[in-house]
């Protein structure tokens, strides 16, 4: 069932700065009707567990939910079994589910799944009208769980919940309900973490993965990048959770710590620095002096190789600015990245952004930098104003940048390859030498011959 | 293996990796096509988000699509009259440029569900209002575009005994891209007819780059065109999913003549539509369309030995899917399976053997049986990781992949020509291949 208590309660949790100065009944996440752009609850809950690829994922609900929205990210899977992340499944209820309800439907599919399919355990996400209709979800997936004897796990985040954040959130519940602690893992370690918030959207992960494991840092379980079902059940033993850029799973992370005793620390791994700050974060956490001399060693030596991959780079871009326009924590790890490759970032956005990100664009960003709110309006003047060279939005912003004569990336767009981590940052400099090589922008923005004087 | 039949009942409990797309996708799509309307998609958040970003990644374009945020709370206390106008209030509020002439609302299961009055909201919006009911529990993507463009008739069209003989009204189906509704029209006006399509998409998301785009639907029909369409001397219906459409005008001034042609790919089809655009105007076809009429005969004969000696899948929407079979058929091609996303009666007079409603899971267990496969994106990864090679040509929603969508054009003599040397030529190189 979906439990307004436990959604009031995730909408104002105390770590995170949505909701932490806000007025009673105030927090995170109400929306306005017509002012919503994001995804719905279901939408950030999708988001969250798909990477699961040993586990089916079944969205009981009508056509939208998953016909409009499968085989839409890029989250890469090592998993050598059936890559269910790839793949779409719904019960597609028809008027008459919604009529006589639709749980002899979820039933025979479930059997139907197990049958064909044999996955490590099945998510049922519940929708909108299934929560409407009042489908006994809980009821059928245990029943369905006894009966197949594998983890059938429900998730309660029907869209008219809240955003995506909510969603998000109601998944980590889920998840600490049905897996988290019901397997011991083989053997344990002392620098054994969870990576928690991170998809491993086009292998995000892998970039930095390579790091951990020369410094002996051993990814017990991931919430859900690149995971398994089998190994998000022994999360409990971990000696830490790590937080990917993602204020969503906090909930989680700190009920863990109050049931489990594990600490938890908030890290990014977009640009060099961030990297660096990462990794030295989790290995102080860890707290053992021999692994922090490690990580020292490793780290200088991987930043001393970057730096000179990214000599020819930082030459070609001195002197260039910036104008980034995108949402949430992108405002500052997409700028901190910037810098990292010596490009000035004279304006960011703060439309999207919570009280903590626009204290990071801030300190990023420094005195002069230009923190807009309204960057629609806004970004065409300061690109005059600060000459810059590129722009960084969204596909809506386009022609800003070609009325301006500028380079331009699309960072909203499903990107192909990963910015993430030290290998990243060379991915997102030859991204940038592109675009600034490339001529089409300003051949493009040549007036019609119609329109010359 | 045991066949599946052509049936309006599902043959499974479930889906998996569909095909089918929804109603309120549809609709949405559809309010697109009306010049300064702006879509509003009664619903959770998500509907709308996945709908626009689905259309997006399709058409690499700003997409102009609004939500009335339904929660859970709204949900349950509201009628749909407090989110409806609050939403229309909010956007209008918050871009005071926006200069909506239409406000297009498309209800979701959400909002069937609860059962909300979307009819009598019109009295309370200031702006000309339409609505349409499509729960995305029934129907499809073909049958939101099909019932929004027959709501707007029915809701704006003005009853009217007058008629303009040269008048003619297209209304395409759901999977025709804008260039190809823009060429239809132009056949159409070559023969000194005045011409209009309802939706019209030709002049929206058909990759035009232009300033301030992206807010509201910029298609080349404007509320205006719509209240004045039972003036037209002819209504012509492409597409069985249209017909309701063109009923509904038919209602509104019973003098206007109805022509319906199931689709406008092959010679066939295509010689009957000129037939009628040459008795209606009594003049003869211009000599481009002769020329690409030679094109297209031309091109049958070249392509006949390739695609006569070939299986076919064809897996969409029922519309595309009838028009893609006959015109691969009429060039010796031999369609072995059709997958429908969902039933429609015309896919009944298909001469297929195993045609039926269904995903592509389903589909899979053909890929043995034919050579090539005409589907949307979703096919490309399973095709590439099965043992078969099969050629792949990509039609219908979504093309995340591939470019330039917006400007496919498989219609008329010249569209049909293009068709049928691309799937040649595909399975030319898979022959290299193998």
């Amino acid at each position: 069932m979906v439990n307004r208590a436990k959604i009031k309660e995730l909408l104002n949790e105390s770590a995170c700065s949505h909701s932490k100065n806000k007025e009673k009944g105030q927090g995170c996440d109400k929306v306005k009707p017509g002012l919503a752009a994001g995804g719905c609850a279901f939408d950030g809950a999708q988001i969250s567990l798909f990477p699961y690829a040993d586990a089916v994922h079944l969205v009981h609900g009508p056509q939208t939910c998953l016909g409009a929205s499968w085989e839409t990210r890029e989250t890469l899977s090592s998993y050598s079994g059936r890559n269910h992340t790839a793949m779409g499944f719904t019960t597609g209820i028809t008027m008459n589910d919604v009529i006589f309800g639709g749980d002899k439907r979820l039933e025979e599919s479930l059997d139907y799944i197990v049958k064909h399919y044999t996955p490590e355990a099945i998510f049922v996400y519940s929708t909108c009208v299934t929560a409407m209709v009042g489908d006994d979800i809980d009821m059928t997936t245990s029943l369905a769980s006894k009966k197949h004897n594998i983890p059938i796990i429900p998730v309660h985040a029907p869209g008219f919940a809240g955003g995506k954040n909510l969603g998000s959130r109601l998944a980590g519940e889920a998840v600490l309900e049905h897996l988290i602690g019901t397997k011991e893992p083989e053997y344990t370690t002392p620098y054994d973490i969870n990576l928690i918030g991170d998809y491993n959207v086009t292998g995000d992960m892998w970039q930095y993965m390579p790091v951990f494991e020369e410094i002996g840092i051993r990814v017990l379980s991931s919430l859900s990048g690149d995971g398994r079902v089998s190994r998000i059940r022994t999360a409990h033993r971990a000696k830490l959770n790590v937080i990917v850029c993602a204020k969503s799973l906090i909930t989680l992370c700190r009920k863990m710590k109050e049931q489990y005793d594990v600490p938890w620390v908030s890290v990014s791994f977009y640009g060099k620095r961030d990297t660096s700050n990462a990794i030295m974060t989790i290995v102080e956490a860890l707290g053992d002096p021999k692994l922090i001399a490690k990580a020292k060693e490793v780290l200088s030596r991987q930043e001393k190789m970057l730096e000179e991959k990214l000599q020819p780079y930082k030459k070609l871009f001195a002197g260039k600015k910036a104008v980034v326009n995108t949402g949430g924590n992108k405002a500052w790890s997409i700028a901190s990245s910037l810098q990292d490759l010596g490009i000035e970032v004279v304006a960011t956005s703060i439309r999207k952004s919570t009280a903590d990100d626009i204290e990071k664009a801030k300190e990023y960003l420094g005195e002069s930098g230009i923190l807009m709110k309204t960057p629609a309006s806004e970004q065409a003047k300061i690109i005059d104003e600060t000459k810059a060279d590129i722009l960084l939005a969204g596909g809506r912003s386009l022609y800003t940048a070609i009325k301006k004569k500028i380079s331009f990336i699309d960072v909203n767009q499903e990107k192909k390859v990963s910015y993430g981590g030290y290998e990243g940052l060379l991915n997102l400099a030859q991204d940038l030498k592109d675009a600034f090589d490339n001529p089409v922008f300003k051949n493009v923005s040549k007036p019609a011959p119609w329109e010359v004087a | 293996m045991e066949a599946i039949s052509l049936s309006k009942h599902e043959h499974k409990p479930l889906q998996i990796n569909p095909i089918k797309l929804s109603q309120p996708m549809g609709a949405a799509l559809a309010y697109m096509g009306i010049n300064n309307c702006l879509p509003l998609m009664h619903g959770s958040q998500g509907c709308a988000s996945y709908t626009k970003v689905f259309y997006t990644r399709h058409f690499n374009e700003p997409i102009a699509m609004y939500n009335t945020s339904v929660s859970d709370i709204t949900a349950v206390l509201d009628g749909g009259d407090y989110s409806i106008l609050m939403a229309i209030e909010n956007i209008t509020k918050k871009n005071p440029t926006l200069k909506p002439e239409l406000i297009g609302l498309c209800s979701t299961g959400l909002t069937e569900t609860k059962g909300d009055d979307i009819r009598s909201m019109a009295k309370d919006v200031e702006l000309p209002y339409c609505y349409v009911h499509t729960p995305d529990y029934e129907g499809g993507l073909e049958s939101g575009w099909a019932l929004t463009a027959k709501a707007l008739i029915e809701q704006h069209t003005k009853e009217t005994q007058k008629i303009n003989a040269n008048k003619v009204l297209i209304l395409p189906h759901v999977s025709m891209q804008p260039i190809e509704v823009e060429k239809i029209k132009e056949f159409v006006s070559s023969f000194g007819c005045e011409v209009l399509a309802l939706p019209d998409l030709s002049t929206s998301l058909d990759g035009y780059l232009s300033q301030g785009q992206g807010k509201l639907g910029t298609g080349a029909i404007t509320i205006e065109d719509i209240a004045d369409l039972a003036s037209s001397g002819s209504v012509i219906s492409i597409g069985t999913s249209m017909k309701i459409a063109a009923e509904a005008l038919l209602q509104k001034n019973e003098q206007i003549k109805h022509l319906h042609f199931d689709h406008l790919m092959g010679l066939e089809q295509n010689d009957n539509f000129v037939s009628f655009l040459m008795e209606l105007r009594h003049i003869d076809p211009n000599p481009s369309i002769r020329r690409w009429r030679g094109r297209l005969q031309d091109a049958m004969l070249d392509t006949h030995f390739l695609i006569g000696s070939n299986r076919y899948m064809v897996m969409g929407e029922p519309d595309m899917c009838v028009g893609i079979t006959e015109l691969l058929q009429s060039a010796g091609g031999r369609v072995e399976v059709v997958i429908s996303t969902v039933y429609s009666p015309v896919l009944e007079s298909l001469k297929v053997e195993n045609k039926f409603v269904g995903d592509l899971e389903d589909a899979q267990k053909y890929f043995n049986d034919v050579d090539l496969v005409i589907s949307n994106f979703h096919a490309e990864r399973m095709l590439y990781s099965s043992e078969k090679e099969c050629a792949l040509v990509l039609r219908g929603f979504p093309n995340y992949e591939e470019l330039g969508n917006a400007l496919k054009n498989d219609q008329l003599y010249e569209g049909s020509t293009y068709f049928l040397f691309e799937v040649a030529n595909k399975l030319r190189e898979m022959q290299h291949h193998l």
